[in-house]
């Protein structure tokens, strides 16, 4: 007598039976052998789901809230590059043009650490947007997702990812609005120079690895 | 399997599409093992499934708008987790001749006599095997959804399970009972 075969008796298990399969089914119910081939396929099938579930080793929450966030930044600041780069080239027109409040430095670069740029009159608009867009680029050249990092360092990055959010979306907020209005134009200044000093502070998370103080 | 009930879900899921942290700290929070226990089944390593782990939660997060509760949430989440770890298979190759072709009515001398627990018999089979026997005989996966998901045929996917079930049980050292 030839037994069914281990494809055959899975067959048999599948709802929905094929009629190809009336043979097999005809022959399984006449066959002891068969019948208890089943039945240890039917018990081992019950013994993987019955296995333990295995638990991840920690946490990974806060690594994919971190990714989760700084990918949207990155949309939403891809969109708002355009819109700020033209803003910056019109405001170097006003500093050009204009009453010569906002002169800027002679080589038109900001020295030292951006988050000390104090709104002290000199620094222009157009500088801190190009200062932004170099951290930035150095963010995504350093490729912070691709590195391993501890569950601090996550925590504090998606801490300030989070408050770079909330800037941006003023940012783009005032991005709508008149242009020509001196106290709107201060407070894009302010939110700039705050876009900045969240860009070191996050520069700073990702190379010293949560060795951050101040947070 | 549905970690929230109904209610829960559909007042949770508008704050997710929304990109709220504790939303989405609640969503990993109730699917998190399960996703887990799945990527550790098909993959082969611990890293590799906190991975798949990372990778699923993350397109559920970026998709969410994408998910029209057409079928259980927990169906939704799971079909991404398994294609992040069939992906994460396919990427790393970890056994080039991936025992595809092995004919399992031939046991290798090795195994004759050898008896080992489900847990080591199901890590010994091959990658793809052993996908297949989780996504089938513990997800719940068809033939046909098994096969479009690894891009193969549903005879493919028929002959990988009977090999491996072959296989499991010559090497549980199963004895039947007639």
């Amino acid at each position: 007598m030839t037994h069914l075969t281990t494809e055959q008796l899975l067959e048999l298990r599948e709802p929905g039976l094929e009629p190809g399969l009336d043979g097999a089914r005809a022959h399984l119910a006449t066959c002891e052998t068969c019948q208890a081939e089943l039945r240890l396929i039917d018990q081992r099938v019950a013994r993987l789901r019955a296995l333990a579930t295995p638990r991840p080793g920690r946490d990974h929450f806060l690594e994919i809230r971190s990714k989760y966030v700084a990918e949207r930044r990155r949309k939403r600041v891809r969109w708002a590059g355009i819109g700020s780069l033209a803003l910056a080239a019109s405001l170097a027109l006003v500093v050009l043009t204009g009453d010569g409040q906002a002169g800027g430095r002679a080589d038109g670069r900001i020295v030292g650490p951006a988050y000390a740029v104090a709104s002290d009159g000199d620094t222009d608009l157009a500088a801190i947007i190009a200062r932004s867009q170099e951290l930035e680029e150095a963010l995504r050249v350093y490729d912070p997702d691709s590195r391993m990092i501890d569950a601090r360092t996550a925590t504090i990055a998606a801490r300030i990812e989070d408050q770079l959010s909330t800037v941006d979306r003023q940012i783009e907020l005032f991005g709508a609005l008149d242009r020509s209005v001196p106290e709107r134009q201060a407070e894009r200044l302010r939110l700039w120079n705050e876009r900045v000093g969240l860009l070191n502070a996050l520069m700073d998370v990702h190379l010293t690895k949560a060795t951050y103080a101040g947070m | 399997m549905n970690a929230f009930p109904l209610a829960q879900e559909e007042t949770l899921l508008p704050l997710v599409r929304r990109g709220d942290p504790k939303a989405q700290e609640s969503l990993y929070r109730a699917y998190q093992a399960q996703v887990y226990a799945l990527a550790r089944r098909i993959c082969r390593t611990r890293e590799d499934a906190e991975d798949v782990l990372q990778e699923t939660f993350l397109e559920v997060f970026r998709s969410i708008g994408q998910y029209r509760g057409d079928g259980s949430l927990w169906g939704w989440i799971r079909t991404i987790a398994s294609s992040k770890a069939l992906m994460r298979l396919r990427r790393n190759k970890y056994r080039d001749a991936d025992e595809l072709h092995d004919d399992v009515a031939m046991p290798r001398r090795e195994d004759t006599g050898l008896r080992m627990d489900l847990e080591a018999a199901l890590e010994r089979l091959s990658d793809t095997a052993r996908a297949v026997v989780w996504l089938h005989d513990v997800e719940g996966y068809t033939h046909d959804e098994i096969a479009t998901m690894m891009s193969k045929t549903v005879s493919f996917s028929k002959s990988q399970l009977a090999r491996a079930h072959a296989r499991l049980r010559l090497w549980l050292g199963e004895e039947a009972v007639a």
